[in-house]
């Protein structure tokens, strides 16, 4: 039986091997073990050193959940947060925190016809949103293709041209959707981002853990994480903030496009489409039937990203 | 968390033709925006040879046999790429008033106006930009509007949008990871 005598020799060594694999991995697993207990008792001292010293500091490094806090804890919290900017930037900044407006789901529409390209909205956002000068990143991401598709893998974000838009290509561009299925809320570990009555997405800076859980949930590549220190010029702090949009956020945690709810909730517009040269942007109510954005779904050709997702997103993209 | 009805849902709905707009939150509560009375920006304050008649139409009459314009108009002839090639100035300039624009039915229209006389032509795009579905629109989204004319964005003698010079984009992955 020499057929089957040749089949049992290396079914044995894989036998083998996987014993010994399995082996190194308890080895790993205890490792792990030892060095998460020992780093886990000098967190403990740490913390009781901190609170010993002084309660206050304690009390800066840990508050709660921005949906446990009542108007006085709000009120604190802000006052010592436009401290801190102030005496690490010597800018005067005021945080405030606007609340949803009764009636109102917003939604954000885009003519693809009209965007050519410019990056108007990517810059004007970043000021807006007190974006860092170092790392170099931007909520809005304009795609270029190839004329008559819509190919994201073979499209390029990078790109850099004189002027635009260059013949034969398209832009796309691409932000926070705002879902009305958000996975990203859904894997977070910490309920360190929801979905507010109004449709937006927004997260709590203070609260996320940086595990980063929402950016490999999101299908649209709508978030971005500080991985340094974000660094930003004095002159270039837009002191106009928000507690849940563009206040300075500190490194390591997940940050992305909220509509501007610190200007939106107030009835303006977001700056992105402020900025928009062309004029293909188109922000309102959803609720409203006189609203840009419902007047554009009941007339135009609209389409959703990724639809097939499920995630029922609130930017329309058509063509005028 | 309550769920509420899904975009998709009201996307249908409204595709269905069931709307029932009295349904709808939005409609009790809040001053809503009406897009016809939305302001439109003024665009006489920006035209630097305006009027044309205290300026270099004071000093000539007007001659309307179409030819090669060679003062002043030489560069804007050059440039004159809206329409056939019979396009000529009184098409929409008025004969009478140099001040004013005429719409083919022969009344007079301010400079300020220009969307009435564009839109004579380009009709789909009056009723989109009535709507606040085409051009630019500043201001809030709820309380005052102001709508830019078709002229602030398109220069009526050669109309397409220019090019621009685009922002710069993110760092490549490659040469952020050098920082």
């Amino acid at each position: 039986m020499p057929c089957r005598g040749s089949a049992g020799e290396p079914a044995r060594a894989e036998a083998e091997a996987a014993g010994a694999r399995r082996q190194d991995l308890v080895q790993i697993r205890r490792k792990h073990e030892q060095s998460r207990r020992s780093f886990l008792a000098e967190g403990a001292l740490a913390v009781a050193a901190v609170a010993g010293s002084s309660a206050c500091e304690t009390t800066a490094k840990f508050h709660a959940h921005y949906k446990e806090l009542s108007d006085e804890d709000k009120k604190q919290l802000f006052a010592r947060l436009e401290a801190e900017v102030l005496s690490r930037s010597g800018v005067k900044v005021k945080i405030r925190d606007p609340k949803p407006m009764d009636g109102v789901e917003f939604a954000y529409a885009l003519d693809l016809t009209l965007c050519n390209g410019n990056r108007r909205c990517a810059e004007a956002c970043a000021r807006e949103n007190n974006l860092p000068d170092e790392p170099k990143f931007r909520y809005i991401q304009v795609v270029e293709m190839n004329r008559g598709t819509i190919d994201f893998e073979g499209g390029n974000h990078y790109y850099e041209h004189d002027q635009v838009p260059v013949k034969g290509k398209v832009y796309f561009p691409v932000q926070c959707q705002h879902c009305e299925n958000p996975p990203c809320c859904k894997v977070c570990p910490v309920e360190a981002t929801w979905k507010e009555p109004d449709g937006l997405v927004v997260v709590d800076y203070d609260w996320c853990i940086g595990c980063r859980y929402c950016i490999a949930a999101c299908p649209y590549y709508g978030r971005r994480f500080n991985f340094a220190e974000p660094t930003i010029r004095p002159s270039r702090i837009n002191p106009d903030q928000g507690y849940l949009s563009n206040r300075l956020r500190p490194v390591g945690v997940v940050e992305k496009c909220t509509f501007c709810l610190h200007r939106t909730r107030e009835g303006r517009y977001p700056a992105c489409l402020e900025a928009c040269p062309t004029g293909a942007r188109k922000f309102g109510n959803l609720l409203d039937p006189n609203g840009e954005v419902r007047v554009i779904i009941e007339r135009k050709r609209v389409f959703v990203l990724k639809e097939e997702l499920g995630t029922l997103p609130r930017f329309f993209y058509f063509y005028g | 968390m309550i769920s509420r009805r899904p975009v998709a849902c009201l996307v249908a709905f409204l595709a269905l033709g069931c709307h029932q707009p009295e349904r709808h939150r939005g409609d009790v509560e809040g001053p809503k925006q009406d897009p016809e009375t939305a302001k439109v920006e003024p665009r006489t304050q920006f035209l630097v040879t305006y009027p044309c008649s205290a300026k270099c139409h004071s000093k000539r009459n007007t001659n309307a046999q179409q030819r090669q314009l060679v003062e002043f108009h030489s560069q804007r002839n050059k440039e004159l790429h809206h329409g056939d090639s019979k396009a000529w100035c009184y098409q929409c300039h008025s004969e009478t008033n140099i001040d004013r624009l005429v719409l083919p039915n022969g009344s007079q229209v301010s400079f300020d106006e220009a969307h009435l006389l564009c839109g004579s032509c380009h009709g789909d795009k009056l009723r989109d930009w009535k709507l606040a579905v085409h051009g630019k629109t500043m201001g809030h989204w709820r309380g005052e509007q102001i709508r830019r004319s078709c002229t602030a964005c398109h220069n009526p003698h050669n109309p397409p949008f220019g090019k621009l010079e685009p922002e710069h984009g993110p760092v490549p992955p490659q040469k952020a990871g050098k920082m």
